[in-house]
């Protein structure tokens, strides 16, 4: 990668760079100090009560064994909310264990001449905590705490999968748009972040730390020096967060910490986290500011059909671009439906009744899953439909997206209606999993009949002759209690309505994911393009 | 005055007594010495003392009052205690761990810092030189000064004192109970003194109370337990070092 694109990148992004930092900063910082408040006197409470020890020790590492995503999942159900809060939740629990074992460790290691001196000159039990046990496992509580930090720095970047910001937006726009560069303008910032986190605790304990009266008068004139510094150090990075995080924290650029409440002025979409759901998004939300009066809050980048689907329920996203076939399937437990308009009337019904929400008119194109192989071994072994692959699946790898391997509709379904049984089967990222098949690291992949990387990277959907993909027409859902205050709506996003074509839809993932270039930009120039973008009066 | 009333202690429930059935006073003003091998329970007898350990049973008074009966926080600020391992907090400097006691009781900063100083200078530490030290920073026989010093504080009645000087060096050792006992004139106190050294229980004993196994074989004045051992174990006991110290009067 050059240097002057670096640069290029960096300054172009500095605005969000400095907004996501900040974002970073008070996920991070918050989570660590409520771990802080919480964690020590659990440490201490497992030092003094002998039978909590063992419980607590264990139920804080068990925390720590589930999965960061796992964790969210969890916390997304269980709260019924996106955003900061189950966010921090995660980052608290996941940031105890190191807090809590170094303080019973601290606590455990003070010397008993020490503890026995205190007692015998009569300290009280909460005397002798506070005056010498907590001074003398200051070293090994803070050497916990520093883990911790660092530790919530780093998962902290998972907590844009639940549309939180973070720094870990980046990375997960990279991952989507499959662009390393935008990967790494979130990746090096958090390795940063996470070296000055810890070196600000370290110097505030150095900083804290008593005068030997025996220092030599050069240490001490170093002392002089550096102590001041030292004890900035931190201060200035709390000043910083706060202020990165405050000065750019309106509504509109900051999601993740705004009210979830409706009052008809904002909108909030969300979409899931691929390429072709970004481009829906910035679409409709470009569509709306340029007709409506309504402010468009982008929470992007959801991680997932389930997670979209949550926040569409508890309000915390007031529509999203979802697929027929998804709907039925995944969200309503409902057996496939093959004709797509009855497809489209079957879901727009159970979303009115069970979830309150809206489908409005299709855009058009059909994101089924294709079955797909290499070109060159379509032609090599004549594959043209699914059927063609029974008796050589078994010599093939594939790789499925995470959502395909448990779906109904997807592998499962597969399996049944095709008799198919792959040699091996890889979760793979949806990004990934067009690299894995170029280079034949795996054989066959769950494309997306839109996705312009079929047609770059020579791949050949196969025909599903059996008829078991339902169709996947996406269309925008909207909250009914949203379109009720703010019924123009529907006629604006029906502008969209049948206008994006398989074809279109294709060329539009292809300028992203192939071109590198930003949903935003795509999305505008072809609005422009079709004129949607004048004002209709 | 102090007494022990059939005092015994068990860490077992009940197999083995490491105090058994215990009894004697020790009185106003007087420097007792525990005298006795390790293991023989002066150290336990001592910690019962001021309630750092509980008796299995039997009553120890001190001024009268049984200490069971008392609270043992306040009972401890009224006793001094110097510990066998020192035991000054690492984290404080000298003037805060002799301080410490007065703190506890709530005396003003300035009072406190006054007593730390003249404290220090008693028991030979120079406060310009030593008061903001920390512990780290000073010899183990400067440490157990600030550890005697911070057991005086108070101004204690009573002085507890568990082999003060067990882990110092012979000449150091010679110093500080030189001192101890220059210190115990002006002072006034009456201190409870453990030690398994013979010429140090003889240095600094009014009288000595001999234990063996938990319980006690002799207490009386050192002319007496020297003239008159009531056991074989007492006689053997003095008997030892003064064979020993013929022999090396021979080999000078």
């Amino acid at each position: 990668m050059l240097a002057e694109s670096w640069v290029a990148l960096v300054s172009e992004r500095l605005p969000e760079l400095w907004l996501r930092t900040g974002e970073h900063l008070m996920l991070s910082g918050v989570s660590t100090g409520a771990a802080i408040l919480v964690g020590i006197p659990l440490g201490i409470c497992a030092a003094r009560i002998w039978w909590l020890r063992g419980p607590l020790i264990g139920g804080v590492g068990i925390l720590q064994t589930i999965p960061s995503l796992a964790m969210l999942a969890i916390l997304l159900t269980l709260l019924d909310k996106i955003g900061a809060i189950p966010a921090v939740i995660a980052l608290i629990l996941y940031a105890l264990l190191p807090i809590v074992r170094n303080t019973l460790a601290g606590l455990e290691g003070v010397s008993p001449a020490v503890v026995e001196a205190a007692c015998g000159i009569g300290m009280t039990s909460r005397q002798r905590l506070w005056l010498v046990e907590i001074p003398l496992s200051m070293p090994v509580i803070v050497a916990g705490i520093r883990t911790a930090a660092v530790l919530s720095v780093g998962i902290a970047t998972l907590s844009a999968f639940i549309g939180a910001g973070g720094l870990g937006q980046f990375i997960n726009r990279g991952l989507a748009l499959s662009n390393t560069e935008l990967i790494l303008l979130g990746a090096v910032p958090v390795a940063l972040l996470a070296l000055v986190v810890d070196g600000s605790i370290a110097a505030l304990q150095w900083g804290l730390r008593r005068k030997r009266s025996r220092d030599s008068r050069f240490r001490a004139a170093i002392d002089r020096i550096l102590r001041p510094l030292a004890l900035a150090m931190p201060v200035a990075l709390v000043v910083l967060g706060c202020f990165a995080y405050f000065s750019t924290n309106t509504s509109s650029a900051n999601p993740a910490w705004g009210p979830s409440g409706t009052d008809g002025r904002v909108i909030r979409i969300g979409t899931k986290n691929f390429t072709e759901q970004l481009i829906l998004g910035e679409l409709m939300a470009q569509l709306i500011e340029a007709r409506t009066g309504l402010i468009v809050e982008r929470r992007f980048n959801l991680g997932g059909t389930m997670i979209c689907h949550g926040a569409l329920k508890s309000g915390a996203i007031d529509m999203y671009a979802e697929y027929t076939g998804t709907a039925l399937t995944a969200i309503l437990d409902l057996s496939v439906i093959a004709d797509p308009d009855r497809a489209h009337e079957t879901v727009v019904r159970e979303y009115r009744r069970r979830f309150s929400a809206e489908w409005l008119s299709p855009f058009g194109f059909n994101n089924t899953y294709a079955i797909t192989v290499r070109k060159s071994d379509a032609t090599s072994r004549n594959l043209q439909t699914i059927s063609d692959l029974i008796g050589i699946a078994e010599t093939l790898r594939a790789g499925f997206t995470a959502e395909f391997s448990e779906r109904p509709d997807g592998y499962p379904g597969l399996r049944s209606v095709y008799g198919l049984q792959f040699r091996e089967v890889r979760d793979l990222d949806p990004a990934l999993m067009y690299q894995a098949i170029a280079k034949r690291e795996v054989d066959v992949i769950c494309a997306f009949a839109t996705d312009g990387r079929i047609a770059a990277f020579e791949l050949q959907p196969l025909r599903d002759d059996r008829g078991f993909f339902p169709p996947y027409q996406a269309a925008p859902v909207v909250r009914s209690e949203f379109l009720a205050v703010r019924p123009e709506l529907r006629p604006v996003l029906d502008l969209l309505a049948g206008f994006l074509d398989d074809a279109t839809m294709q060329r539009l993932n292809f300028e992203v994911d192939e071109k590198k270039r930003r949903p935003v930009e795509v999305a505008r120039e072809f609005l422009e393009g079709q004129g949607l973008l004048e004002s209709s009066n | 005055m102090i007494s022990y009333k059939h005092v015994f202690k068990s860490f077992d429930g009940g197999k083995h007594f490491a105090v058994e059935d215990v009894c004697f006073e020790v009185h106003e003003g007087e420097t007792l010495v525990l005298l006795g091998s390790s293991g023989c329970g002066k150290t336990t007898l001592l910690k019962l003392t001021n309630h750092l350990l509980q008796p299995t049973s039997g009553t120890i008074e001190v001024d009268g009052q049984d200490i069971a009966r008392q609270s043992s926080i306040s009972l401890r600020r009224r006793i001094g205690y110097v510990f066998q391992g020192i035991g000054l907090f690492p984290h404080m400097t000298v003037e805060e761990n002799v301080a410490m006691v007065p703190r506890l009781l709530g005396w003003p900063a300035k009072k406190r810092r006054e007593r730390a100083h003249e404290l220090l200078g008693i028991v030979g530490l120079d406060p310009e030189t030593y008061a903001t030290r920390f512990p780290e920073e000073l010899s183990g026989g400067q440490q157990q000064r600030v550890g005697v010093a911070r057991a005086l504080a108070a101004d204690p009645a009573y002085l507890l004192m568990d082999e003060p000087f067990g882990a110092l060096d012979a000449l150091t050792r010679d110093t500080l109970q030189r001192e101890l006992l220059a210190l115990k004139q002006r002072l006034k106190k009456t201190i409870v003194f453990v030690t398994h050294d013979i010429f140090e229980a003889l240095a600094l004993g009014d009288r000595i109370a001999v234990l063996q196994g938990g319980r006690l074989e002799q207490i009386g004045k050192k002319e007496e337990i020297l003239q008159m051992p009531a056991t074989e174990f007492v006689r053997e006991l003095f008997a030892k070092p003064a064979q020993q110290l013929a022999a090396y009067g021979e080999m000078l």
